[in-house]
């Protein structure tokens, strides 16, 4: 039986349907909640969260169902009762994760652990549930700490989800696809296909130039072009953000280059940021309402843009066994 | 003073172990999946403990863990009020390797962490507006502002967050907890540079064996900085044991520093993520102050240690 657990528990594959493989309910550094000026009232996260998710499930119908990767990790203002509490009440699938953003926000206790116990803390959050929760997560999640290079707390943060992906059969994406020679590495002597593995935000502006991407998909690794709606030409764009158009191109070339079957699409907006602006006016349905019209007209087919959205992640977060 | 039950005359305070925890969390451990919060647990754990440390003649606990290390402010109060033992709660954070990343790699290019400025802001609201239970609410205002540096010396960010912490002691009239790094003279002289007056700061760790055999606690004592030995009940090979500790207590009061001194455990009521340590918050009071008479303390020197001092140092200025 193929399943993928979601915050509500598992379902089956087929019932993913269009799939934003790399979002966010709300992201922030961790010790940001200790500052004021980034509190909201619950009132307000419910009014600034509902109207997007109701968006994206109904933008989604036509696949079927909607589903968001819900990318925060452990320290960075998962809050997995709350998205319960969204996806019973929109409709939408929401998968949580395991795993960190990236070495650089492991608070204390974790970036003193061993590869071992964060194995251990993987794993039980995916086969028995997330704190007192009772929700399995459905992905892990990693990432290169600011500086481009893998620090040595990234890489136990690798090998730990590495095993706990060999172990329990569900993937790992990561934030950033730079300095990837290290993770290839790892999973390698792990035993993990880089199948399991979307690299992400190979598209971002700031790693342009430091992503061996062609080099990674030919290895067999996914590709996370993921940042999508965070361009140069907003008002006041965050400083990972990039040319529309050159964003597209990048991302056109892999889809037309024969790199269809290894590339996934997301936007990275936060519902609702924790501890920080966000970017005004960018939403998760940035995917249907700019990415999929630019798609179309540079000539992608509905049946590519199926493989994108709905084919590529069901393969990817089906729970293999 | 600033209790968790708001200002409280300071001759209320009664004796007062100014360097404690009450609920210990190492920063994340809270996320940690083998790790069980219990909350009526912690309670009955901490209010045994502050009934025995009132028992033998306690009035007030410091808890200077800072804001970021399992502080629980409605807890404390609850605490304060069954217990009747006066809880102090304290602002700041530190080491370094204790900060969260929102401090450390901002989400700004390139990631600078935060300045002086920041901290002493954050800090100072805490004590200005209230102690904050995260995203939900500020409860009383903080009563100390407590940060700590690196052992093997102070980093940029903790030179940051110690003259972020000297600028908020300034501003609300708070005192301010500093536990050296590798160097405790050079440390209180940042704080100091900021202007905040010697009388407004205690150093703590001055028991550790190094400090002592550099002469640190008389150093900072004549420097006009309230010098904690606070590892009362501790003989390991980081600090010296309760018979040394006494000594030196004799010999800073016979320096006539005996206004200078105060006397802490660090004891940690609850732990979580981490060793912890055991030790009742009434230590001082029934092994090591009859240890001060023993060697011929007057009362009234042990009385103004245990009580007056810290009295001093936590009234606002």
């Amino acid at each position: 039986m193929s399943r993928v657990n979601t915050v509500l528990g598992p379902i089956a594959t087929e019932e993913l349907g269009f799939v934003a493989v790399h979002e966010h309910i709300g992201y922030g550094m961790p010790g940001c909640e200790l500052d004021t000026r980034w509190w909201k009232t619950p009132e307000e996260r419910y009014e600034e969260t509902v109207p997007k998710l109701r968006a994206f499930h109904d933008n989604a119908r036509p696949y079927g169902g909607a589903t968001f990767v819900e990318a925060t990790g452990i320290c960075n203002g998962r809050d997995v009762d709350y998205y319960k509490s969204l996806s019973a009440k929109t409709g939408v699938h929401i998968v949580a994760c395991t795993g960190f953003v990236g070495g650089d926000t492991a608070l204390a206790f974790f970036a003193r652990a061993d590869v071992d116990y964060l194995t251990r803390q993987f794993v039980h959050e995916i086969t028995v549930g997330i704190g007192d929760t009772g929700v399995r997560a459905g992905i892990i999640k990693v990432g290169v700490s600011r500086g481009f290079r893998m620090t040595d707390l990234d890489q136990r943060i690798y090998r730990a989800a590495a095993r706990a992906a060999v172990e329990t059969g569900v993937p790992i994406f990561t934030h950033l696809a730079v300095d990837a020679e290290p993770a290839i590495e790892i999973f390698g002597e792990e035993g993990l296909p880089l199948h399991r593995v979307l690299f992400g935000h190979v598209d971002d502006g700031v790693s342009q130039g430091r992503v061996r991407d062609t080099e990674i998909a030919d290895r067999g690794g996914r590709l996370g072009f993921d940042t999508f709606g965070y361009d140069l030409e907003l008002p006041d764009p965050p400083f990972w953000g990039r040319p529309r158009r050159e964003r597209l191109e990048h991302f056109l070339r892999f889809i037309r280059g024969g790199y269809l079957d290894r590339v996934l699409a997301s936007a990275d907006a936060n519902c609702s940021p924790l501890g920080w602006p966000g970017v005004k006016g960018h939403t998760v349905n940035y995917l249907f309402e700019d990415l999929i019209p630019d798609l179309r007209d540079a000539g992608v087919d509905d049946a590519a843009i199926t493989t994108i959205f709905v084919d590529n992640p069901a393969s990817f977060l089906t729970i293999q066994n | 003073m600033n209790t968790v039950l708001g200002p409280v005359p300071a001759d209320r305070l009664g004796v007062v172990a100014v360097h404690e925890a009450l609920l210990s969390v190492l920063p994340g451990a809270e996320h940690a999946f083998d790790i069980a919060i219990d909350r009526a647990e912690i309670f009955e754990t901490l209010a045994a403990k502050l009934r025995d440390f009132r028992a033998q003649g306690g009035g007030t606990i410091v808890d200077s863990a800072g804001m970021y290390h399992g502080r629980d402010v409605p807890l404390y109060e609850a605490l304060s009020r069954a217990t009747g033992v006066h809880v102090v709660a304290s602002t700041g954070m530190g080491p370094e390797p204790l900060l969260g990343g929102y401090f450390l790699t901002p989400q700004t290019n390139p990631p600078t962490p935060w300045p002086a400025e920041r901290f002493a802001d954050l800090f100072a609201r805490e004590v200005t507006e209230g102690m904050v239970v995260p995203r939900v609410e500020r409860r009383g205002p903080a009563g100390l502002v407590a940060t700590a540096a690196t052992r093997e010396g102070m980093t940029g960010t903790e030179e940051s967050l110690f003259r972020g912490a000297a600028r908020a002691g300034l501003a609300t009239g708070v005192a301010v907890s500093i536990r050296f790094g590798a160097d405790p003279v050079g440390d209180l002289e940042i704080v100091l540079d900021e202007g905040l007056p010697a009388g407004r700061v205690v150093v703590g760790g001055l028991d550790r064996r190094e400090a002592v055999a550099a002469g640190a606690p008389l150093e900072i004592a004549r420097r006009g900085a309230f010098v904690a030995l606070d590892h009362v009940g501790l003989d390991d090979d980081d600090h010296i044991g309760d018979e040394e500790r006494a000594a030196l207590v004799v010999e800073l009061v016979a320096a006539g520093l005996g206004d200078r001194v105060l006397l802490s455990g660090n004891a940690i009521g609850v732990a979580k993520g981490h060793p912890g340590r055991e030790l009742p918050y009434g230590h001082v009071l029934s092994d090591f102050a009859p240890r001060l008479h023993a060697l011929g303390l007057a009362d009234a020197d042990v009385r103004r240690i245990l009580v007056d001092n810290p009295r001093e140092l936590l009234c606002r200025a």
